[in-house]
């Protein structure tokens, strides 16, 4: 049986080494700008967390390989090589003190877009068989059994009967011809099944025709994660087959950060074509919703209320202003963190630092800066719409003894529905 | 020769009224940018000066500086003053010829042995070529200049050649020709380049070392402040044309006729310092740009090498621009070289591709 090896890393390097790669490596100008804005630098304080050092392996392949110095250097022998023991040493840097928030890409002063070399670099660590073991358990555990943490349909099933006794209404399953195919994440039917129900409210208070798909209700993609578009673009395949056998024209990706640039964004160019539809985050769907006047709400939370931006959602796909006007909506005391928004601080646990139980000092050391971003401000409670993002807040949030909930904004738009019987 | 006589009795002699020898004194301090008050000072001093032996030595040159010495176009003091200093010996202007040539330069050494000033015109081959690339009555420029150079109180090299080379030097100077400051050891030397140089510039520094009796300031090249302390540009009458941006660029347009800046047709009046611009030529009548035609830059170091006379002055002196495109061109073979290698081992990469599948994911667990 094949195996992976260092060659096959290397030569994944080689391959992931474009033009932005080429102009992004030769216009560092090594400010370190890029540090100040990674939490994990900034919590630790430990200089080899600087994201800039987190692509050594590659920076290095790219100078011995695709600059003219180091090609010289590589004949004589001088040009620092990539090893084994290299990639060791850099798996723990660039799996689990990276979240791919993407902070450092916005604050570079030339450009750089580091996340995205960090995204190309995890394809050489995969290929060269130094990805933690964590995200391999995931990534097989997603493509053996359609779910990351390794649930079956007849868990999803056991969920659906109990929203369909609270709720009095049908959860379809495998409808065609409907308006949406909603897609979900492993965490939300095992931690928050209150999204799902509030899903089936929501569209039965909006009029809106919705399916399930047994073939793939998983929005997650571990294959995004660990870094092997071999694996991501087999899961993507999966919920396109789903959506074109259901005959669907638009997707809704769940409150998942990750699960939405990876169908939204990455999707199309790993299975390398268009989609027959179209990817919606559930909150873009509510703000379309909103704006359409179909969701009328009764009633305000009066607590004082802050809002977590999931990184994937704001910072890297620009859902920013959907999710205050629907916290407009149902919220009368909502303070906005200072820096929100696109500059939001990342909650530790996205790019996979969550399914790589090795990471989970650095995940805590992390989390210390939304911490303290939601000490300066004093909620009662904090609002999210990613799933990863609410774990982590409330494991932080419980390791420092600070007493806030965290909610799902979804739920909360659903508890405030004016109920169907009044609005006739 | 009159060695007692003073300046002044020689110019009275000679039939200079004493307000014709005042206003060559004052032409003299305007000339070289001293105040007016110094007229007088510059009087008293010529009048006192005894008249000082000078050297003629003309070497590997065209006997163009000594033409323009001659047409010295101020009052005919000038002429005078060439005759009042002793001008003991000069090739082309002295009367006598052969050995007895030889001899009078030999006497005047003699017997003013650490006090004649030694003027040179034309460069000389250095110590290293062909002696007999040039000689005069059998003896080498070089030996020449330097025993004349031993007592001389001081070396005047008028024009480009005997001040930077000029053009005996320039490439491939076949008979290794150097200029005078090269081989003048510790001996002052005042350079006045130009090719050939302004008459009057030649008389105002001799005037201006007898006046004081000691060396003028001078620029890094021991260019007499004086006048080569501004360059022909700042000083050049079609100056306003370039600062609007009017250029002439052919001889025969619009703008040529109409006397706009030459700065395209290769003018190198912005790096050149000499006094052409102020003095003029011909007795004051014109001057080279005045006449439609771009300075040369004559009085700067290499100027026959500073690439082609009518090239502007952005345009890179000699085979830069070649220089530079076959470098340009053979850079970009080489990188295309290195990224086409990069190219076709990624190309190779991509062929031999084994997408990573999750059992050997697995084998990692």
């Amino acid at each position: 049986m094949s195996e992976l090896s260092l060659e096959r890393g290397l030569a994944a390097f080689r391959e992931e080494i474009d033009a932005p790669v080429a102009a992004f490596f030769s216009s560092c100008i090594r400010c370190g700008l890029c540090a100040t804005a990674c939490p994990f630098y900034v919590e630790t304080g430990d200089p080899k967390y600087t994201p800039i050092l987190k692509l050594e392996p590659m920076r290095r392949v790219w100078a011995s390989e695709f600059t003219l110095w180091g090609r010289l250097k590589g004949l004589v022998g001088l040009a620092p090589k990539v090893t084994d023991e290299m990639l060791a040493e850099w798996e723990e840097l660039l799996y689990d003190s990276c979240s791919m928030c993407g902070r450092c890409s916005l604050v570079c002063p030339v450009g750089n877009d580091l996340q995205y070399m960090i995204r190309k670099s995890r394809e050489a660590m995969v290929a060269s068989g130094h990805a933690p073991e964590g995200l391999i358990g995931a990534a097989s555990r997603a493509i053996r059994t359609g779910s990351p943490m390794g649930l079956q349909w007849k868990t999803l099933d056991v969920q659906i009967k109990h929203v369909e006794s609270s709720t009095g209404l049908e959860v379809p399953v495998d409808k065609p011809g409907v308006e949406y195919m909603v897609l979900l994440s492993s965490m939300e039917i095992i931690n928050f099944p209150e999204y799902l129900e509030a899903i089936a409210k929501i569209f039965d208070h909006a009029g809106v025709t919705w399916t399930l798909s047994t073939d793939c209700y998983e929005a997650t993609n571990a294959g995004i994660q660990i870094g092997s578009k071999d694996i991501a673009a087999e899961l993507v395949q999966r919920v396109v087959d789903a959506a074109v056998k259901l005959k669907v024209k638009k997707v809704i990706s769940p409150e998942c950060g990750h699960a939405y640039t990876a169908i939204r964004w990455e999707g199309p160019n790993l299975i390398g074509k268009s989609y027959p539809f179209r990817v919606f985050h559930i909150i873009e769907v509510l703000d379309e919703l909103r704006a359409a006047g179909r969701i009328k709400t009764e009633g305000k939370e009066t607590d004082r209320l802050s809002l977590h931006d999931p990184c994937n959602l704001a910072r890297k796909s620009g859902v920013i202003d959907q999710q205050r006007n629907l916290m407009d909506l149902v919220a009368d005391n909502f303070v906005d963190l200072k820096e929100h928004g696109k500059y939001q601080w990342c909650c530790g646990a996205g790019g996979g630092v969550s399914s790589n139980e090795r990471a989970e000092h650095l995940k805590m050391a992390a989390f210390k800066r939304k911490k303290a971003q939601i000490e300066e401000v004093g909620p009662d409670r904090m609002v999210t719409m990613c799933a990863t993002c609410r774990t982590q807040l409330e494991e932080g949030l419980e390791e420092f003894n600070m007493d806030i909930p965290v909610v799902g904004l979804t739920e909360m738009i659903a508890e405030h529905l004016v109920e169907k019987e009044q609005r006739a | 020769m009159a060695h007692h006589k003073t300046l002044g009795e020689s110019l009275r002699a000679h039939g200079v009224s004493r307000r014709g020898f005042l206003k060559f004194c004052a032409a003299t301090a305007s000339m070289m940018a001293l105040p007016p008050t110094m007229t007088p000072a510059i009087a008293a001093a010529l009048e006192q000066a005894r008249r000082p032996s000078v050297i003629w030595l003309s070497f590997q040159e065209c006997t163009g500086c000594t033409e323009s010495l001659t047409r010295s176009h101020s009052p005919t003091v000038e002429d005078l003053i060439l005759d009042v200093i002793s001008l003991d010996y000069h090739h082309t202007l002295q009367a006598a010829s052969g050995e007895a040539a030889e001899h009078a330069r030999e006497v005047a050494m003699r017997e003013n042995f650490g006090n004649y000033l030694v003027v040179v015109d034309g460069s000389l081959p250095g110590p290293d070529s062909n002696p007999g690339y040039s000689t005069i009555a059998g003896i080498s420029n070089y030996q020449m200049l330097m025993e004349t150079l031993e007592g001389a109180a001081a070396v005047v090299a008028v024009g480009t050649c005997a001040a930077f080379g000029g053009l005996p030097q320039a490439n491939p100077n076949p008979t290794g020709a150097v200029a005078v400051q090269t081989l003048a050891g510790d001996k002052p030397v005042i350079n006045v380049p130009g090719c050939p140089p302004v008459p009057m510039v030649i008389t105002g520094v001799l005037a201006q070392y007898l006046t004081f009796g000691k060396l003028p300031e001078m620029d890094q090249y021991n260019r007499p402040l004086a006048f080569f302390g501004q360059s022909i540009h700042d000083r050049c009458y079609r100056r306003p044309f370039y600062d609007k941006g009017l250029f002439a660029e052919t001889f025969d347009d619009e703008g040529a006729r109409a006397g706009w800046c030459l700065y395209r047709l290769g003018c190198k009046g912005p790096s050149t310092y000499n006094a052409c611009a102020t003095m003029r030529w011909n007795a004051g009548t014109s001057w080279p740009v005045e006449a439609g035609h771009p300075c040369l830059g004559c009085s700067e170091p290499k100027f026959w090498d500073a690439g082609g006379f009518y090239d502007a002055l952005s345009v890179p002196p000699g085979d830069t621009g070649s220089t530079l495109l076959a470098a340009g061109v053979s850079g970009a073979i080489i990188g295309g070289a290195a990224a086409a290698l990069a190219k076709r081992r990624q190309k190779a990469d991509l062929a031999e591709r084994q997408p990573v599948k999750i059992d050997e994911l697995e084998q990692k667990l």
